[in-house]
């Protein structure tokens, strides 16, 4: 059998059941790959630590007055880790619910408002506590929303929209907490959380107290709603396998908590220093939490990974056809419309093109907001996925469109067609017909293109398997699970777009009566 | 049925038709010739408005046609009295052979699918396809892919017909069932203009003949005259 002999939906899952094995070795190899211990730190003089600047203030964010330099409490602390190891500190950006898969790669550890939870004491080293945290519900000074325990019933338009951090404590107790009439939505940035809560996309959002304090000034129209809820510590991650690097910053947190350094941190950050410290001295460790058994984890996590899988499909199958209808009607536009328009719709395919599809998204779901117009995270998903593709559909329809003789169009012009006629009737179906494979190969990119949608919090496969795999510590399990899921939507997919081939292919050739 | 006043036309910037005049009456059939480049397809091509006219006028089968661009409306309704058919027959490559003859009316006229199909049906009778109604005309030889095309122009009931060297894409073998059909409707009493370089099959159908040389006409007359 010869790769040609596959036909196209063969090589595609032939192809995917390649990525898969990739995947997993990938995954196995990663597993085995030494973490950076202490001597190799000492060695390199450098202390890499890895942590997400769009996380915000007041952790790492970039300086305000000075763009391009990194500031925040937390990249000081790094530096003064950095020296009592005797090296120097190292940032290495990453996006902050997959930080810890960068530690034993890329990154010593992780130093990002991580909250201490019995799950990460399972699949990581914690270092002791260097901060308290409480959590803080924020909402709009114009919102009835005046307690936490009014989001235990309904709110004036039902259910309250509760933006959270995707992976925080913030999100844990969201979700956990009995008896709350809220829909949690996760974000991958807390000032994202904020600004939608500013616009009215969202009913409140939780986050960390010192957040809240830290960008008040930059919200006036926001307001702390209650005392601080459930807090706990945050903690320094390292790789499992790496008992000197963690004991080493253990003694080094111990030794600034105890000079006074620690405090004089958080004073210069008005974090309170002396009730941190005080908090810090007696924080008991929290046990870790039990490994779930396969046969558990399974049973929990396969109804979410196949909800979120619907998801995948009904954005693909959403969106599509819109970018379909849409990317046709501005290639006949171009083709045949008035003249004034035609620049008009080049103008409308070169910056769809030439921008990326996330940025898109972005504009949709965080900047139409600010102009009265709010779309829904699933709207705005679909919208943009059929935007961003209905570009590359009327190239492909255009070429289509020209491909089709021109004795066609005066044939049906000559009978008295009109030119409407005249397209609808023998130049669209026609050129349909032409663009067949290469519109169902599209089909395919968008199908693998949704899981961008997590940008704007809707929770795909791609997005589910990240957010499972980080809390039940099943990384290589899971990846296999959620690839058998890709691999189950595509093969159909691959079968359609091979029986619409076989079917073009009839119609195309000549047949004998 | 057709009046040619003085018309002038344009093709690429350059001058191909001037000062043509002619006149087709009813149920008569003209057929052009002419050498190749002197403006036959041009001339054919102003009759249904296809090109525009420099200068000039024309009237053929109720309508009129002045110089410059016209409404798309006018043509349309034009074109519906007119039927053309081309040298490279031009059939919907997407739609089966009887589709082909019934989409015309189904879509111009609004006329009842199963009423179309069926006018579509006794057409191909009188082409001598019916029993191909249902093939993809790609499967067709040339000449059949012809007499389609013929029975498609006649689905329209046009009041004129017009041919472009209706037989030059095909061998001889098959020239003369096209010609045939092209003679039947001649003798049934059919306006057309035919473009040809056969002289034998002008000589047959053609109940005058106008010989164009470099854009305008030279020799005007019947059969006999000319040829
Ligand atoms: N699409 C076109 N663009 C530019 N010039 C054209 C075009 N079609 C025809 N011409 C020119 O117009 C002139 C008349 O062409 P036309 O096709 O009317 O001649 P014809 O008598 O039909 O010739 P033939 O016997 O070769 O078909 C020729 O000089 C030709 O080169
Ligand atoms: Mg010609």
């Amino acid at each position: 059998m010869s790769w040609d002999s596959l036909g196209k939906g063969g090589r595609w899952a032939v192809g995917l059941l390649l990525a898969v094995a990739l995947l997993l070795a990938g995954a196995v190899a990663a597993g085995s790959v030494a973490a950076a211990e202490l001597e190799e730190v000492v060695a390199r003089g450098e202390l890499i630590w890895a942590a997400d600047q769009e996380g915000g203030g007041p952790h790492v964010f970039l300086d305000p007055k000075n763009p391009s330099q990194l500031t925040g409490f937390e990249v000081e602390l790094a530096e003064l880790l950095a020296a009592e190891l005797g090296v120097k500190a190292r940032f290495q950006q990453g996006q902050w619910d997959r930080l810890p898969l960068l530690l034993g790669r890329t990154a010593d550890c992780v130093i990002n408002g991580i909250e201490l939870t019995p799950g990460r004491q399972r699949d990581y080293r914690c270092s002791r506590p260097y901060f308290a945290y409480a959590l803080q519900l924020v909402a709009r000074r114009d919102a009835p929303l005046t307690s936490f325990e009014r989001l235990e019933s309904l709110g004036p338009h039902g259910r309250w929209r509760v933006g959270v951090l995707t992976g925080s404590a913030a999100e844990i107790l969201m979700r956990g907490r009995a008896g709350l009439e809220v829909d949690v939505v996760g974000y991958d940035g807390t000032v994202d959380c904020l600004e939608q809560v500013t616009t009215g996309v969202l009913d409140a959002t939780v986050l960390d107290d010192c957040i809240a304090s830290f960008y008040a000034d930059r919200f006036p129209r926001l307001r702390a709603v209650d005392r601080p809820q459930a807090g706990g510590f945050y903690t320094i991650l390292t790789p499992p396998d790496t008992p000197h690097l963690s004991a080493k910053i253990d003694e080094a947190l111990g030794r600034l908590l105890t000079d006074g350094r620690l405090k004089q941190l958080y004073d210069s950050w008005d974090l309170a220093g002396r009730q941190q410290v005080l908090l810090l001295r007696d924080a008991d460790e929290i046990p870790p939490a039990p490994r779930d058994s396969w046969g558990h984890l399974l049973r929990s996590a396969l109804p979410l990974l196949l909800s979120a899988a619907g998801m995948t499909v009904l954005l693909s199958a959403a969106s599509f056809p819109l970018a379909i209808l849409i990317g046709l009607a501005v290639a006949i536009g171009r083709l045949y419309g008035p003249p004034l328009l035609r620049p008009l719709l080049a103008g409308y395919v070169e910056v769809l093109r030439g921008t990326p599809l996330m940025l898109q998204l972005y504009a949709l779901f965080f900047l139409l907001p600010k102009i009265g117009l709010a779309l829904p995270a699933l709207a705005a998903a679909i919208i943009g996925l059929a935007l961003n593709y209905s570009a590359y559909e009327s190239e492909i329809y255009r070429a289509g469109l020209k491909a089709v003789p021109g004795g066609q169009f005066e044939a049906a012009l000559a009978l008295g067609m009109t030119k409407w006629q005249a397209l609808r009737h023998v130049i669209v179906p026609q050129a349909v017909r032409i663009v067949m494979p290469p519109v169902t190969s599209d089909f395919i990119a968008l199908f693998k293109d949704t899981s961008v949608c997590s940008a704007i919090t809707v929770i795909e496969l791609t997005k589910r398997y990240s957010v499972l795999a980080l809390s039940t510590g099943r990384i290589v399990e899971l990846a296999v699970v959620t690839a058998l899921l890709y691999l189950a939507m595509s093969w159909p997919m691959a079968l359609v777009s091979r029986w619409l081939e076989r079917r073009l292919e009839r119609t195309g050739a000549a047949r004998q009566p | 049925m057709i009046t040619v006043e003085s018309v002038a036309a344009f093709r690429a910037g350059v001058r191909v038709l001037e000062d043509v005049s002619l006149n087709v009456p009813a149920g008569t059939v003209t057929t052009l010739v002419g050498p190749s480049g002197s403006g036959k397809s041009t001339l054919l091509r102003c009759l249904n408005g296809l090109e525009t006219l420099a200068a000039g006028s024309v009237e053929i089968a109720g309508h009129r046609l002045t110089a410059g661009p016209q409404s798309p409306r006018r043509l349309e309704l034009l074109r519906r009295d007119v039927g053309m058919v081309f040298q490279q027959f031009n059939l919907f490559p997407h739609l089966s052979v009887l589709d082909n003859v019934a989409l015309p009316p189904r879509v111009i006229r609004q006329m009842p699918a199963a009423e179309a199909r069926a006018q579509a049906q006794t057409l191909l009778e009188r082409v001598g396809l019916a029993h191909l109604a249902d093939v993809r005309p790609t499967a067709l030889s040339g000449g059949q892919q012809q007499r389609v095309a013929i029975a498609r122009s006649l689905a329209m009931e046009p009041r004129v017909m017009l041919f472009d060297e209706p037989t030059s894409a095909l061998d001889p073998a098959m020239s003369g069932e096209v010609l045939e059909v092209i003679l039947g409707l001649a003798r049934a009493g059919q306006t057309m203009v035919v473009v040809t370089h056969d002289h034998s099959f002008a000589r047959r159908v053609a109940t005058q003949v106008a010989e164009l040389v470099a854009g305008r006409v030279v020799r005007q007359g019947t059969a006999a005259e000319v040829l």
